[in-house]
């Protein structure tokens, strides 16, 4: 993969680039946390960030999208959305490797076509970070990404070093002949420092080998239920979760009785319908199976990437209303602590 | 179709609020009701027609000796009967005085221990009295629920019951939460979406208006959170009793102390 | 791109047969020529039906590609899509998408006998099987019907049947029914064919079968409702069927039928599977690595 040196202060004419290529969006400041929101200039948001409550999932499945127009007669037709090329800029390792897991979901054999079409419409830009006190991707190896991005960039202080990933990635190259240059042997020092610096700042961590068969296995412990009475089963943990990627499908009509939608909207598998079959049978009727249930498709391993379903990110942790750690409930079915 | 569809609108105890919401569907309101025949509506027209109805659509809790009679008569006379809003689904905020004392509560009124109006000397739900078809929770109910309701009906189906919290519309539109970012006592994980998160949107914590998910909101552990956040828990269950007061696993709770 | 696959098309409803109270056959094709022609299924896939402005439900397809004609969907009246798709009247237009799911493996399924378990609405995916088997007699065993039902009125396809155990010369299959409510035809069955026809739920048939089951030779077809499965699998355990000649369709929540929208998603940590993708047929081995499978 090509590497690229650009001093920071030449990032107008990178961010200029992009901007020329599509809309850009990045990491915006609501309220503690970040949002991904479309910006226009640099001073609108930040790449030096902890993490977004919502993940960059948002932009590829919508958290709630008319799928189909309906006609009570004629049935249905697609709604075609007009298509834009949207840049993401300063996506996290984390949740490119979550990203690279939802297309293996949504561009399988049979693909999505509305996530098919955002995505090749995309550009994602990475950049490096920094571990709070709730990441641990690195236990899970999504702190690094290998593939998923179209550029990616390392701060090495001064400048930033970009892996070039692909077409989309060297189209952006080229426009920035003359304000790119060739790294030196000192910035990959510089960028060996900061990885060792980066990964010595890791305050959490999952033993992720066996991790799919401790869980398994720990089916029946009780411990599961001291942490399932505490959840309010609100499903926040579902939508934050950069590869939760359960939807729900609804239909309605106009008032006119005559046409209508379907529509889909992020789902969560801690709602009482989310294993119900009609006829009233629950596959998972009580908080405490949901809760077992999320654990261990977390805890399960994506067969095409190879990669725990979970990236490390966080997310549910920070963002539980009713404080329940992800690592701490781990580690105790585990035994640990 | 032989005929139009008899739908009749009726309101039991309560403050009106919820066919008052249907009326101010102003600008679609004739389209609604041109598809109907409107057998009763007293809000709307002192036209009120005999016979039964198709759909009767209810608002108000049962709390009075004429409620129950009325009530008891809407169900006999109707094929379909939806509840409309937080009285007529669970009780409504006056259920929160469920458990205190009928003659108490007549004195610290009215200064008389005499029941005046035929008080049931508490405030139910129409579940609790007669089987109820589809539930259309709020305080007020939300028009756009209504509409779609509405026209399920008239199609002889009925629409989804919403399972889902207001967190899930809360992230849906990435309003920042304002438990985890604020510790503010916000009903959102326990009370059924719904209202798009029109409260926790405008950084107001939710109060439950929608009421708690039926068999599902856990209210202990909603109590736990509050109090981990710093609240006194009576403070907390006052907060849930609002509008969840008849919700069995939140009456435990009180029961318990 | 491919087509969308969200996208249903559309099908008519050439005739609608009321087998009991709660449930119908009924026959669709395709408006488009071209869609039928590119729809090939293989029994124990099912389809996603819509009714329009309602939604969408999955439904096991009910007869075997080897017979022409309609296709033939079962459909119990039991929530909204199903109701609604009940009030519909030939003629009438619904959505289809599909066939979906791996279907029965009728090719590994080649020079065994066949023993098909069916409670209730089960017989519903395994007439694709029995279907299929009869069609192409040459390339299977012999096959053995055993078949549940609560009661008479509840009974799919009755007379054919009972027409079954009347007349088994006629009929190239031996066929086994229970039932568990008296009812004056099926006693009078039972006191005619005691060996064929028995009171009580599916497994008190294994018994009467016995002389005709021979495992070592056999795969086991199963189709019902959840709670059959645990005693009808104890019952093939028992005669040592080849845990991997066991197979059995599988109900779960479903909406994409494409394994994206999550909801049949089962299984433990390690044995995370999708109903609808990697299912609805699973073998018994299946079921011993897959955490809550049955």
């Amino acid at each position: 993969m090509r590497i690229v040196k650009l001093p920071k202060e030449r990032f107008s004419e990178l961010f200029e680039a992009l901007k020329s290529w599509g809309e850009v969006h990045a990491p915006v400041k609501v309220g503690r946390f970040y949002s991904f929101k479309r910006v226009e200039s640099l001073g609108e948001f930040t790449l030096s960030y902890t993490r977004t409550m919502i993940p960059p999932k948002k932009y590829f499945v919508k958290p709630f999208e008319d799928i189909l127009k309906v006609h009570v007669e004629k049935g249905y037709e697609p709604i075609v959305e007009e298509s834009k090329r949207i840049v993401l800029l300063g996506v996290h390792a984390c949740d490119i490797n979550a990203l690279r897991i939802l297309d293996g979901v949504y561009m399988d054999e049979i693909p999505d076509h509305y996530y098919a079409s955002r995505r090749s419409n995309s550009m994602i830009v990475g950049v490096s970070c920094e571990p709070d006190e709730y990441c641990f991707c690195k236990s899970v190896g999504a702190d690094y990404a290998w593939t998923g991005f179209d550029l990616f960039l390392h701060d090495i202080g001064d400048s930033y070093l970009i892996r070039v990933g692909g077409s989309k990635g060297e189209s952006i190259v080229a426009e920035l002949t003359g304000v790119v240059e060739e790294p030196t042997s000192i910035d990959y020092v510089k960028l060996r420092d900061y990885e060792l610096k980066r990964s010595r700042m890791f305050r959490r961590s999952l033993n992720a080998s066996y991790l799919p068969e401790v869980v398994d296995s720990l089916y029946g412990s009780e411990l599961w239920a001291k942490y399932s009475d505490k959840c309010l089963g609100c499903g926040s943990c579902n939508l934050v979760c950069p590869t939760c990627r359960c939807y729900d499908v609804t239909e309605s009509l106009d008032l006119n009785m005559v046409e209508g939608v379907r529509s889909r909207r992020w789902d969560s598998c801690f709602l009482r319908s989310h294993a119900l079959v009609a006829g009233g049978l629950n596959f998972r009727p009580t908080r405490l199976d949901r809760f077992k249930h999320r654990y261990n498709c977390k805890s399960s391993i994506d067969q095409r990437t190879g990669m725990l379903f979970c990236v490390g990110c966080g997310r549910c942790t920070v963002f539980c209303p009713a404080g329940i750690d992800h690592l701490e409930v781990l580690n105790s079915i585990w035994g640990l602590r | 179709m032989a005929g139009k569809v008899r739908v009749g609108f009726y309101s039991l105890t309560g403050c009106a609020g919820d066919l008052l919401s249907i009326l101010n569907i102003e600008d679609r309101l004739l389209e609604i009701f041109e598809k109907v025949e409107l057998v009763e509506f007293v809000m709307a027209s002192s036209n009120v027609k005999p016979g039964g109805v198709d759909i009767a659509f209810v608002e108000g809790s049962v709390t009075t000796e004429k409620d129950l009679k009325a009530l008891k008569e809407i169900r006999a006379k109707c094929d379909r009967l939806v509840a409309l809003g937080d009285c007529a689904v669970w009780g409504g905020v006056q259920a929160s005085l469920t458990g205190l004392d009928p003659r108490e509560l007549m004195k610290s009124v009215y200064g008389t221990e005499q029941n005046l109006y035929g008080f049931l000397g508490e405030h139910k739900p129409l579940s609790e009295v007669v089987k109820v078809d589809l539930e259309l929770p709020g305080c007020p109910i939300e028009q756009e629920e209504f509409i779609k309701a509405f026209v399920s009906l008239l199609r002889g189906d009925l629409p989804e019951v919403k399972d889902y919290p207001v967190c899930i519309e809360c992230k849906i539109r990435e309003v920042p939460c304002l438990v985890v970012e604020k510790g503010e006592a916000c009903l959102g994980p326990i009370t059924v979406g719904g209202c798009k998160a029109r409260c926790p949107y405008h950084g107001v914590p939710c109060i439950g208006c929608r009421g708690p998910i039926k068999d599902e909101a856990n209210v202990a552990g909603e109590l736990l959170m509050l109090m981990e956040k710093g609240w006194k828990p009576l403070d907390a269950i006052n907060r849930m009793k609002l509008f969840a007061a008849r919700y069995k696993d939140l009456a435990k709770l009180v029961g318990r102390g | 791109m491919a087509e969308n696959p969200c996208l249903p098309k559309l099908a008519r409803i050439v005739d609608i047969v009321e087998m009991t109270p709660i449930e119908k056959l009924f026959r669709l094709e395709f408006v488009d020529e071209e869609d039928a022609k590119a729809f090939n299924f293989k029994p124990g896939q099912f389809v996603e039906v819509s009714v329009f402005g309602v939604g969408e439900a999955p439904i096991s397809i009910c007869k075997s590609p080897t017979r022409p004609g309609p296709l033939e969907i079962l459909v119990r009246r039991v929530g909204r899509v199903t109701n609604a798709l009940h009030r519909l009247k030939p003629g009438d237009l619904v959505g289809l998408r599909g066939p979906y799911g791996n279907g029965f493996p009728m090719e590994r399924m080649k020079g065994f006998d066949i023993l098909l378990v069916a409670g209730g609405l089960g017989m519903a995916p395994l007439r694709s099987v029995l279907q299929y088997a009869i069609d192409r007699r040459d390339e299977y065993g012999e096959a053995i019907l055993l078949y549940g039902v609560r009661s008479y009125q509840e009974a799919l396809f009755k007379e054919r049947v009972i027409e079954l155990i009347e007349k088994p010369e006629a009929a190239r299959f031996k066929t086994f029914l229970a039932y568990e409510r008296d009812d004056p035809v099926f006693d009078k069955l039972r006191e005619k064919h005691p060996e064929n026809v028995r009171k009580g739920v599916v497994t008190v048939l294994f018994e009467c079968a016995d002389p005709y089951i021979k495992p070592e030779k056999m795969c086991a077809v199963i189709c019902g409702p959840p709670i059959m499965y645990r005693f009808v699998l104890k019952e093939l355990v028992k005669r040592n069927f080849k845990p991997d000649r066991i197979y059995m369709t599988l109900e779960r929540r479903m909406k994409c039928g494409i394994g994206k929208c999550g909801h049949c998603v089962v299984g433990g940590a390690t044995s995370i599977k999708y109903v609808c993708k990697d299912g609805p047929v699973f073998t018994y081995s299946d079921v011993l690595s897959t955490r809550g499978l049955v």
